[in-house]
C-alpha cells in the first residue's frame, strides 16, 4: 500500500519522503525549507516542535493564529499542512478545513509540503469514502494528488497554474 | 489568427462561419490551422483509453448509480436541499436559465459585489452567467487557463474539459498579449506564469467565487468539485461568498458513491487516475476558520431536465461530463466544438442541445452524425448516445436541410479523415479499440465479419523502433 502511494505520488510529479520517524522527519523538513525566508505552516501538522525547530534555524514563520496570517500569506514561500488521511490508489492525500488548518496554505504559497502518518492510509478511495461519509464532514476537505497544472496550452501538461507547483510529501512511520 | 473573420452572436465571436451545422462543419473541415490544433485531441484520446480500459466493471457500478438516481430524482433533490439547509447553506431552485440569472445577479447585487471570478462550469455557460453579470455591470473573470483564454477571445469554450483546445500555441498567445498590452514569448510557462500573476490580483479582489458542481451527495449534503489548476480552491477559498451552479442531475445518493464515480469521471476525461484536486464542500467556513467563503449558496438548475424524466431520453441525465464521446467522435475530432454552434458539442451536445432548448436550438445536429456508435462505446455511465441521435432524428425534424446537405458533411468529414495520415491513424485506432468496428459501419459489420485489425499498428510499430 506505502509503495503504491508513493509510486502514485511520485508519478504525479510529487516528491516523497520516507517513510521515516518523527525525528527524522522533523530534521528533513527543516532542511527543505531552511533556504526560505517566509514559511507558513499549519497548526495540525503532526510533527512534534516543528515550528520551534524551523524558528531555531532563522525562518520566519507564519501560523494560522497570526493577526497578520492572511496579508503576510501570500508572500509566503512554503506551506507547510498535516494530514490524517491518505489513499494508495489513486494516491491522494486529503487535507481537512479546521481552525489553525486553513485551506490557503496549501494552495497560495508556490511549494507545498504535507506530513502523512502511514497509519493514515486506506487502500482505495471507496474505502475512503465510506469512511468519512460515516463521521462528521469538515467544511472543506481537500484532495490533493500533485502540483497544480493544466492542459490547456495544446494539451500538454504545464506545472503551477494558480497553485503550488511543487508537492512534497514527508512520510511518518 | 484564423483566416476566417468571427461572427458574433450572442455576445460570442463563432471561428467557424456558416448558416448551419453542415456549412459549418465544412468551414471547420477547410481551416488549417484549427485542424493543426486539433491534432492536439490525439495526445488525450491515447491516454484516457488506455486508463478508461483498466477498470471495466467501475462502469457497470456507476452505471447503476446514476439510473437509481433519475428513477426518483425529485426524491433525491428534497433529501440534498434538506441536507444542505442543516449545513447553513442556502438552496434556490431554478427552472430556467432567466431565474438561475435573476437570482444570482440579484444575490450579487444585495450584496455590493463588483467582482465575480468563475471556475470551469458548463451548467453557467448553458445559463450564460458571464454575460448576464457583465449585463448588470460586473466584472466577471474566467479563472479557468483555457477558459481565460476563450473570455479574451471573446468565444466561447470548444471542448468541456479543455476549452481552447482549437487555439494553437501562437494563436493563444497573441489573446494573453493583446490582454497584457506587452509582448510575451511563444512559451508555456511563460504564458502560464503570466496568467497566474493576473489572476491572482482577482482572486484577492473577487467579492464572489462561482463554480459548477461535480457531484452533490444527497446523505451528507456535500459538494463534490474537480480540479486540476487550482483556480476552483480559489473561488471556494477567498472570497466571501460561494455561487454554486448545479444542473439537476449532479445529485448523488450517497457520499460514499464519488469512491466508484469520480476516478470514473477523471480517468475519462483526461486519462488521470484522479485529478489533481478533488474538494468536498459541506457547508460555509465555520466558528473559528480562517479562510472560506461566510455565504454558501447553491442554485439547483432545471432547465427541461426533469420533462426527460419517464421519455426515452432519460438517460442522458446519467451524463457525468467526461468528454470521452467528443474525443472519439470522429466529426467532433475534425471540425471542433464551434461548429456545433451551442454550448455543449460532440456527440452528447447533440442530444442535449434539441432536448434543453425544446427543439429550438441545434434541431439539425442529430443529422450530422455517422452513427458510428464510438460515442456509446466511449461512455463511462453506459449512455446509448447513438439511438439516442437516431430517435431525435425521428422526433426532432431537421429544420433546414435536404438528404443532400447531410450527405455533404459526412462525406466532407470521411473524406478528409481518410485522406490524411492522421486521419487514417485515427480510424484505424478507434477501430482496434472498438475490437473490430470500423467507425461508421456498425450495422454493416454486426451481421457480416470484420478482419480483426493487429493490435499494435504497423505505423505504431514503426514509431516505436525508430525513436
Ligand atoms: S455522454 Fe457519456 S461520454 Fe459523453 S460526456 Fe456524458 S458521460 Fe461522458
Amino acid at each position: 500500500m506505502i509503495d503504491a502511494l508513493v509510486a502514485g505520488l511520485r508519478a504525479n510529479s510529487c516528491s516523497v519522503w520516507g517513510p521515516m520517524s518523527d525525528e527524522v522527519a522533523r530534521g528533513k523538513v527543516v532542511e527543505r525549507v531552511s533556504a526560505h525566508l517566509l514559511v507558513a505552516c499549519n497548526d495540525d501538522v503532526p510533527i512534534p516542535g516543528i515550528v520551534d525547530a524551523l524558528r531555531e534555524r532563522g525562518v520566519d514563520v507564519l501560523t494560522p493564529g497570526d493577526p497578520a496570517w492572511t496579508e503576510r500569506l501570500a508572500d509566503a514561500e512554503v506551506g507547510i499542512t498535516g494530514s490524517r488521511l491518505a489513499v494508495a490508489e489513486p494516491s491522494t492525500i486529503a487535507l481537512a478545513a479546521a481552525p489553525g488548518a486553513p485551506r490557503a496554505t496549501s494552495l497560495v504559497p508556490p511549494v507545498h509540503i504535507c506530513v502523512v502518518s502511514v497509519d493514515a492510509l486506506v487502500p482505495t478511495l471507496a474505502d475512503a469514502m465510506m469512511g468519512i461519509a460515516a463521521g462528521e464532514m469538515p467544511s472543506a476537505l481537500t484532495w490533493i494528488g500533485g502540483p497544480s497544472r493544466t492542459g490547456d496550452l495544446e494539451m500538454i501538461t504545464t506545472l503551477g497554474v494558480h497553485g503550488p507547483r511543487a508537492v512534497e510529501i514527508v512520510l511518518l512511520g | 489568427m484564423s483566416d476566417t473573420v468571427p461572427r458574433h452572436t450572442g455576445g460570442h465571436a463563432i471561428t467557424t462561419p456558416g448558416d448551419d451545422f453542415h456549412e459549418r462543419t465544412a468551414s471547420a473541415v477547410a481551416d488549417p490551422i484549427l485542424q493543426r490544433a486539433l491534432h492536439n485531441l490525439d495526445r488525450r484520446l491515447r491516454t484516457a483509453n488506455e486508463s478508461a480500459a483498466a477498470h471495466p466493471e467501475w462502469k457497470d457500478r456507476a452505471a447503476a448509480i446514476r439510473r437509481e438516481t433519475l428513477l426518483d430524482l425529485d426524491g433525491w433533490l428534497d433529501r440534498l436541499e434538506h441536507s444542505l439547509v442543516a449545513r447553513g447553506v442556502h438552496v434556490h431552485r431554478a427552472s430556467t436559465p432567466a431565474d438561475a440569472r435573476r437570482t444570482i445577479v440579484e444575490l450579487a447585487q444585495a450584496r455590493g459585489a463588483r467582482t465575480v471570478v468563475k471556475s470551469k462550469s458548463m451548467a453557467t455557460e448553458e445559463i450564460d452567467l458571464g454575460n448576464a453579470l457583465e449585463d448588470a455591470g460586473l466584472t466577471s473573470v474566467e479563472t479557468d487557463l483555457g477558459e481565460y483564454i476563450v473570455q479574451l477571445a471573446g468565444e466561447r469554450p470548444s471542448h468541456m474539459i479543455t476549452p481552447a483546445i482549437h487555439k494553437t500555441l501562437p494563436q493563444i498567445r497573441d489573446v494573453l498579449a493583446r490582454e497584457a498590452g506587452t509582448d510575451l514569448a511563444v512559451d508555456r510557462e511563460a504564458l502560464t506564469a503570466w496568467a497566474r500573476d493576473r489572476l491572482r490580483g482577482e482572486f484577492l479582489r473577487a467579492d464572489i467565487g462561482i463554480t459548477g458542481v461535480n457531484f452533490a451527495a444527497a446523505d451528507t449534503g456535500t459538494l463534490v468539485l474537480v480540479t486540476n489548476e487550482g483556480n476552483g480552491r480559489f473561488c471556494t477559498t477567498l472570497p466571501r461568498v460561494h455561487v454554486a451552479v448545479m444542473p439537476v442531475e449532479k445529485v448523488i445518493p450517497r457520499l460514499a458513491d464519488v469512491g466508484i464515480l469520480l476516478p470514473l469521471l477523471t480517468t475519462h476525461a483526461t486519462g488521470q487516475a484522479l485529478s489533481n484536486y478533488v474538494t468536498m464542500i459541506s457547508g460555509p467556513r465555520r466558528a473559528g476558520e480562517t479562510d472560506g467563503p461566510d455565504e454558501l449558496h447553491v442554485v439547483f438548475l432545471d432547465n427541461r431536465r426533469r420533462t426527460l424524466l419517464g421519455t426515452r431520453y432519460e438517460e442522458m441525465l446519467a451524463c457525468i461530463r467526461c468528454g470521452a464521446c467528443l474525443n472519439v467522435c470522429p466529426v467532433y475530432r475534425n471540425v471542433s466544438g464551434h461548429a456545433y454552434d451551442s454550448v455543449y458539442s460532440g456527440p452528447m451536445g447533440k442530444v442535449l442541445t434539441p432536448l434543453l432548448s425544446g427543439g429550438t436550438e441545434g434541431a439539425d445536429l442529430p443529422y450530422g452524425s455517422t452513427l458510428c456508435h464510438a460515442c456509446s462505446d466511449a461512455c463511462p455511465v453506459k449512455i446509448p448516445l447513438g439511438d439516442m441521435i437516431l430517435a431525435l432524428r425521428a422526433d426532432v425534424p431537421d429544420p433546414q436541410s435536404g438528404a443532400r446537405r447531410r450527405r455533404r458533411i459526412f462525406w466532407a468529414v470521411w473524406a478528409r479523415a481518410w485522406s490524411t495520415p492522421r486521419g487514417y491513424k485515427l480510424t484505424t485506432a478507434l477501430a482496434r479499440m472498438s475490437h473490430g468496428r470500423v467507425p461508421g459501419l456498425r450495422a454493416w459489420t454486426s451481421t457480416r465479419e470484420l478482419p480483426r485489425p493487429a493490435r499494435e499498428s504497423f505505423r505504431d510499430r514503426w514509431a516505436k523502433e525508430h525513436v
